[in-house]
């Protein structure tokens, strides 16, 4: 269910009054307070704000993760708070590559076959055409030479250099990363956040959350979140490519 | 790449955790295994009765006549309403096994090693042309038998040892032997098993029945009718028209009828009874092993449900995963196939080999009929998909936010339930008990099914055991209830004086009573005739029986034509106090008053009278059929000894001695009749309580492994490997204890429900009895299993290191 965007100012991703409440039995919680968020193609984003700020129920409502309690959310043209679950894995696979802070690879399948999930889940690509396209896509991320190993054979950033493979294994216009490098040493978390600029280059629209304050001066524009709400919105120029 | 990433998972999945894997293919497997031990045991039994029973042409009735010869068998063949007719000679004799020199008379007073046993022997003129109750030589054995040999029927061998080439010594006369060689083994499916009666059977040739002092003309005639589809009282009034008809006017005369139930064989309610009990547990077994299936598989889906969520971020829909599950449940159920298909049929074939055996049905060869195959492999598909489609449908619906937030148990309502309140109102207990109890509920679905499993094991073993402690109340019952020691029947009437002073002459005799018997038929107002009946004439005021009254009254000594049945009798036949019934005994038609109705004693239909009356209208006056004999000293070795001692000096006398028992002989033979139904419950009851330790272990096992990182978190704050094996195991008893609680308040119900469904198929009352020292084994039997299925994943999980535990997801 995508329909191209009519927006003038090309808007990928539009959160328009998005509210989020938690009912946790007692007390409700408002996660997210009316939040309004456009992100437009191309666009490098960071969500940055303190643990329980409401970052990543944010990010998790752009990719459909979670449903918001009221507002809507239209990514590429499509009303994600719409779809049942089902169109949301399907449009998912196809739009957003997801990658998280835990890597979150599936311990009994090998590195190239992680990559390849995504791909026979949503039929992309032909199936013997796959393993080319996942080793190409290894190599992008400098692990090709892994291919064949388990998780549990890779360091922490080899894992996430996987997941990022995996996250751009169908191709999607959009990148959606919680805390990707929260779980990485500094020198790792610098090398995979240069993958991600890399992939800005590439004309990937990538929408990623934070704490990390250096990180966030190196995304495009950074938003602020705090108590549900963004307060704070900066601008970033562009900086020239460390090493 | 062979295989696409996600069918790759599943297969991966199965080798990576190997214990899981092994528990589910055990689950299912054992659902499988019992349902074809039972289908594959049960359809053996059935196949090997359906071509036994019919190969032997089974005789529609016995008539048991004074001798006859040629004319009289070709007068019964010409009657329109017969079929088929054979004549054949049947006496009774006593024996040893044991060659002649052998088994000579010991001194006075010196217990013979080799006891005296009765057999039935069948001879005939020409066994090849044998037609009905057909008899078939076993394991090459030589038939017809020659002049001098003996074929035994082959249950004789559940008795007494012996083999082809043995001898067996037959008392002939007053101190006179023959020797016959046993020449082999043969199977008549028509014979009440040895191990249930006190007389084995035997076939001989006529020159041989000659040989052993007896007439060589026939004395049974064994008929088939033209009808078919008759009921048995149909059966009965038209056998008693062509006796009455064609036999009687012959000159013959007819002593006794037996008509069965056409199509039918007399174990066949015994037989029924089983299957019953077996079909039942076997599907009881079978739905236990779905309920193990649901467990494993919701555990598996729970430990991977932040994996269901990447697979659902990453663009997989709820179908394709469910699709993958019911896959790796497939597989599951293939190995399963693997391992309990091939035992269970080794089972069933072992099975229906034992009970075969036991209830004389004989043997086909072959294993259990082709259906068993395909409802095995039916089973190990189909079960665990339909056991396991929900909890997959359930895991794969998880939203992915839920996914990736769950721990295992809900926060948020955890703490709120009744249980989990109680459970913190509970004071002053140690921590780690505390925890125990509370994990013990944390998951209550869980906790549900497995509690649901063991304890409908544990209700089914315990029931069993009341079961058992029932027929061995009946046993004893019935030991109170014939109050002597020992039986000694006659082949003809005897001088009641003479036998009893010979008796009363006997070291280790105290007392004796003689008893006028009779085979009787019971006239029904149809004119329709019951001839399994016998009839006892005692003085009423006996000692030598205790009988158990259920209505009415025990005779008097002025009772003149009133008589007193047994339930047997009286349920077949609809006989009230204070109805009457009409008997036929030795040509004596006569109406006799039902005054009392006492409790059957396993003997079959009976019919107690007043000895002195009925002396009197038999015309029998001090001519008696049974002496009963009391003993100074009642272990089984002294009733044997003082058995055998009367039985020597009767001889002496030329008394026509056909069988001597003691108590603890007719004990023993009731129990094995009693027994054989509580073995079948035994083997299924065991079959049951391992599903039901099946689903513990794997409860347990599961329960553990999501506790790595409790486990890991005890452990860096100070708790010890045994803190953490008391905290598991606590758990497991509290698990066990609990099922067998639940269970034992089923035990009551469902033992009686038990007890009286077998009191119908055996047609003969229970004892009811509730064992309580049942409750107790099983509980400790249970708290142990408990124990033991907890410590060995509580030791696996405490050799994790702290780090690695903490870490685990």
């Amino acid at each position: 269910m995508t329909t191209p965007s009519t927006e003038p100012s090309d808007a990928l991703i539009r959160l328009e009054n998005v509210v989020k409440v938690y009912d946790t039995g007692e007390v409700p919680f408002t996660a997210l307070k009316g939040i309004d968020l456009t992100v437009r193609t191309g666009e490098f984003v960071g969500l940055i704000g303190k643990s329980g700020s409401g970052k990543t129920t944010l990010i998790n409502m752009i990719t459909g993760i979670d449903r918001p309690t009221e507002g809507e959310v239209i990514v590429d043209g499509t009303p994600v708070h719409a779809l049942n679950e089902n169109q949301l894995a399907r449009w998912r696979g196809k739009t957003i590559g997801v990658v998280f802070q835990f890597f979150q690879l599936l311990p009994t399948l090998t590195v190239i076959e992680n990559v390849m999930l995504p791909m026979d889940f949503c039929n992309v690509h032909a199936p013997r055409e796959r393993p080319e396209f996942a080793m190409h896509l290894l190599e992008q991320v400098e692990m090709a030479d892994q291919a064949h190993k388990l998780p549990s054979a890779l360091s922490g950033g080899q894992q996430q250099r996987v997941a990022i493979a995996r996250a751009l294994a169908n191709d999607p216009p959009i990148l959606a990363a919680d805390e990707p490098t929260g779980n990485l040493d500094s020198a790792t978390a610098d090398a995979v956040f240069g993958l991600f600029e890399s992939l800005v280059d590439r004309h990937k629209t990538i929408v990623m959350v934070t704490h990390d304050n250096d990180i966030a001066t190196r995304v495009r524009r950074s938003l602020h979140v705090h108590d549900g709400e963004i307060i704070e919105e900066t601008v970033h120029r562009p900086r020239t490519k460390r090493g | 790449m062979l295989l696409e990433p996600r069918w790759a998972k599943i297969l991966r999945d199965l080798t990576a955790h190997k214990l899981r894997t092994m528990l589910v293919v055990l689950s299912i497997a054992v659902g499988i295994f019992a349902i074809v031990v039972v289908m594959g045991g049960r359809g053996m039994l059935i196949d090997s009765f359906a071509v036994n029973f019919p190969k032997s042409n089974p005789m529609s009735a016995t008539m048991f006549t004074s001798d006859f010869g040629d004319l009289v068998t070709a007068a019964v063949a010409r009657d329109p309403r017969v079929a088929m007719v054979e004549a054949r000679r049947s006496e009774t004799f006593r024996y040893r096994v044991g060659a002649l020199a052998s088994v000579a008379d010991p001194p006075a007073g010196v217990a013979v090693a080799n006891r005296s046993r009765s057999i039935s022997l069948t001879a005939s003129r020409d066994w090849s042309a044998q037609k009905i109750d057909k008899v078939f030589a076993q394991g090459g054995a030589t038939w017809p038998p020659a002049r001098g040999e003996v074929l035994l029927e082959m249950s004789v061998r559940q008795v007494i040892p012996v083999v082809v080439g043995d001898s067996i010594t037959v008392d002939v006369g007053a101190n006179e032997r023959r020797e016959l060689r046993v020449a082999g083994f043969a199977h008549d499916i028509n014979a009440f098993p040895s191990m249930f009666t006190s007389t084995d059977s035997g076939f001989v040739s006529m020159e041989t029945m000659g040989d052993l002092k007896r007439p060589t003309s026939e004395n049974v005639i064994l008929l088939t009718l033209q009808k078919t589809g008759l009921t048995r009282e149909q059966a009965s009034t038209l056998a008693a028209d062509i006796r009455d008809d064609t036999v009687a006017p012959a000159g013959v005369t007819v002593y006794g009828m037996n008509v069965p139930k056409p199509g039918s064989h007399f174990l066949g309610d015994i037989f029924k009874a089983i299957s019953v009990l077996l079909l039942a547990l076997g599907v009881m077994a079978l739905a236990l092993s779905g309920f193990l299936v649901v467990n494993t598989v919701s555990a598996l889906l729970t430990q991977q449900t932040r994996q269901i969520g990447v697979m659902k971020a990453v663009g997989g829909r709820a179908s394709q995963i469910t699709s993958m599950y019911l896959t790796l449940v497939t597989v599951y159920g293939l190995l399963a196939i693997v391992v309990g298909l091939p035992t269970g049929m080794a089972a069933a074939t072992w099975f229906a080999s034992y009970a075969g055996g036991l209830l004389n049905f004989g043997t086909t060869t072959g294993g259990p009929p082709g259906y068993t195959l395909a409802l095995g492999i039916a089973v190990g598909l189909v079960v665990p998909i339909a056991a396991a489609y929900i909890p997959i449908r359930i895991g794969t619906s998880i939203p992915v936010v839920r996914a990736f937030n769950a721990t295992g148990v809900d926060a948020a309502k955890f703490g709120h339930g009744l249980v989990d309140r109680a459970l913190g109102l509970l004071r002053g207990l140690p921590r780690p008990v505390a925890l125990s109890l509370r994990n013990t509920f944390k998951r209550k679905g869980r906790l549900a099914l497995t509690l649901t499993t063991l304890t409908l094991a544990s209700a089914v073993v315990m029931s069993v055991m009341c079961v058992r402690a029932s027929m061995l109340q009946t046993v004893a019952d019935l030991e109170t209830w014939w109050n002597h020691d020992v039986e000694v029947t006659f082949a003809q009437p005897v001088n009641a004086r003479a036998v009893e002073a010979e008796a009363l002459g006997t070291p280790g005799v105290v007392a004796v009573e003689s008893w006028v018997t009779r085979s009787t038929t019971l006239v029904r107002g149809d004119g329709s005739e019951n001839d399994s009946l016998f009839t006892i004439g005692l003085p009423a005021d006996t000692t030598f029986i205790k009988p158990k009254l259920t209505g009415g009254r025990w005779l008097k000594a002025d009772d003149t034509d009133s008589v007193v049945v047994n339930t047997d009798i009286a349920k077949d036949e609809n006989l009230v106090v204070g109805g009457v019934v009409k008997l036929k005994m030795r040509g004596l038609e006569k109406t006799w008053h039902v005054v009392g109705v006492v409790s059957g004693q396993l003997m079959g239909p009976v019919v107690f009278a007043n000895r002195p009356y009925l002396e009197n209208a038999l015309q029998q006056r001090g001519e008696v059929g049974r002496t009963v004999i009391r003993t100074q000293a009642h272990d089984t070795a002294f009733q044997q000894q003082v058995g055998d001692r009367v039985e020597r000096r009767l001889k002496d006398l030329n008394e026509p001695v056909s069988g001597v028992r003691t108590q603890k002989g007719m004990r023993d033979q009731v129990a094995n009749e009693l027994g054989i139904l509580v073995t079948f419950l035994v083997i299924m009851a065991t079959i049951l309580a391992a599903v039901g330790v099946i689903g513990l272990s794997g409860t347990m096992i599961i329960n553990v492994l999501e506790s790595t990182r409790e486990i890991g978190v005890m452990r860096a704050i100070g708790a010890s490997h045994a803190s953490i094996y008391q905290v598991f195991i606590t758990e497991g008893i509290v698990i066990g204890a609990l099922s067998w609680l639940f269970g034992a308040l089923l035990t009551y119900p469902t033992s009686y429900a038990l007890v009286k469904v077998l009191e119908n198929a055996m047609g003969i009352p229970l004892s009811y009895v509730f064992s309580w020292s049942g409750l107790a084994i099983w509980l400790a039997i249970v708290t142990a299993i408990s124990a033991v299925a907890s410590l060995l994943p509580a030791f696996n999980a405490s050799q994790v290191s702290v780090r690695d535990a903490i870490s685990y997801e």
